[in-house]
């Protein structure tokens, strides 16, 4: 046997091997009462958004897409989605104190201005989390409007 | 079946590569701060005891204030380098802060604006060379810094300066220890927005 077909072989091999070990799924199926719905008022057009471009990493309901899988695709979601849920979890908004609530949706309203969430790599396989610049605008000013009525409540 | 395991593996070497290239940068900028933090002590007496590692309970509202000042006097030179230095400093002193001796109401108050201002600071200092995201941090860093010297003192006074030009004309405010305007949000492109709204003393 060649060398080539030696690595492809072993590659082919490592391939199979890891397909066996699956990341444990981030799904839960009651709604937590600290769920950001129950804590500042959502229209229907933000909470499309935030359904489809944001709740896969940021609650604890993730809607897997097939090549999650796969790996190492699976392991890179569970990865982005620990990470995400640390940095903001929607799911869990309400246990935040007021003045985290606060800080919070300043850096929602900033990570959509500046462009970086969601993350690149999800809208590369995700076409309908593209934010346009209409849809940009409504999320912004409810961000901001929210915050306004959560700082007015403390 | 075929293609789009292929597909995935395709898609699953990018994604792979532009990861590592990226944990590749954040430990790299990690350990550029680590240097800078290092000189930065050994010019700077208050900060030689405020960041080795393990000095628990010696650090004082004092200490976090003149900290943040530094990081707020970075910013208004675009120094984003010692921004980040100075917001890892902020991070630890928040952690080495020794609580023992408030009350349980002070205590709550600081706890509060810990768990909140600590974030801040840790975004600041890894996001060397993303100044626009370390300012977007500082503005509410600020309103904690601002509540924390409201509750404890700040150990000298200070005033609260407001620039109605950043953020889209929504404005921002910062803890300053001089009259003189220095804005840290516009830097020297917009030195001198700014007004004093309040002394704290
Ligand atoms: C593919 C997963 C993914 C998607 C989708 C996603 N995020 Fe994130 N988000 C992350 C990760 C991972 C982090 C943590 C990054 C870090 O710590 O550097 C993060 C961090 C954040 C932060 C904290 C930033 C900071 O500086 O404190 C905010 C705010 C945020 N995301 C908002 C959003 C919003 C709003 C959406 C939807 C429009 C969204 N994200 C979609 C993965 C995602
Ligand atoms: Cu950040």
């Amino acid at each position: 046997m060649s060398f080539t077909k030696k690595l492809l072989l072993a590659i082919g091999i490592a391939f199979i091997a890891i397909q066996f070990v699956q990341p444990a799924h981030n799904k839960s199926d009651h709604a937590l009462s600290t769920d950001i719905l129950k804590i500042v008022n959502i229209p229907d057009s933000v909470n499309a958004i935030l359904k489809n471009s944001c709740y896969d990493c940021h609650s604890n309901n993730t809607v897997y897409p097939w090549y999650s899988n796969i790996q190492p695709m699976g392991w890179l979601m569970a990865n982005h989605i620990k990470q995400g849920k640390e940095a903001l979890n929607f799911s869990e908004f309400g246990s935040y104190s007021p003045r985290r609530q606060l800080s919070k949706l300043n850096a929602i309203a900033n990570s959509i201005r500046d462009d970086i969430m969601p993350l690149s790599s999800y809208k590369l396989m995700h076409k309908n989390a593209h934010l346009s610049t209409n849809k940009k605008t409504i999320f912004i000013n409810w961000a901001q409007q929210s915050k306004d009525s959560l700082s007015g409540i403390n | 079946m075929m293609k789009k395991i292929i597909f995935g593996l395709a898609i699953a070497a990018t994604t792979l590569a532009a990861c590592n290239s990226n944990s590749n940068k954040s430990t790299e900028s990690q350990n550029r701060s680590k240097d800078t933090q290092a000189k930065s002590q050994t010019d700077n007496a208050t900060i030689t005891t405020s960041s080795v590692a393990d000095a628990k309970n010696t650090i004082s509202i004092k200490e976090i204030v003149s900290t943040y000042l530094q990081l707020k006097n970075a910013l208004t030179r675009d120094n984003t380098t010692d921004a980040a230095t100075a917001g890892t400093t902020l991070e630890a002193a928040f952690k080495n802060f020794d609580k023992t001796a408030l009350t349980a109401a002070q205590k709550k108050t600081f706890e509060d604006v810990e768990d909140d201002a600590r974030e801040h600071a840790e975004h600041i200092g890894k996001n060397g060379g993303n100044i626009v995201h370390q300012r977007e941090h500082f503005v509410i860093l600020s309103n904690d810094i601002y509540d924390l010297v409201k509750t404890f003192g700040g150990g000298q006074v200070l005033y609260k300066v407001f620039c109605p030009m950043y953020n889209n004309g929504k404005g921002a405010f910062w803890i300053s220890e001089t009259k003189e305007i220095k804005n840290p949000y516009l830097g020297k492109a917009m030195p001198t927005c700014g007004e004093i709204k309040e002394e704290l003393k």
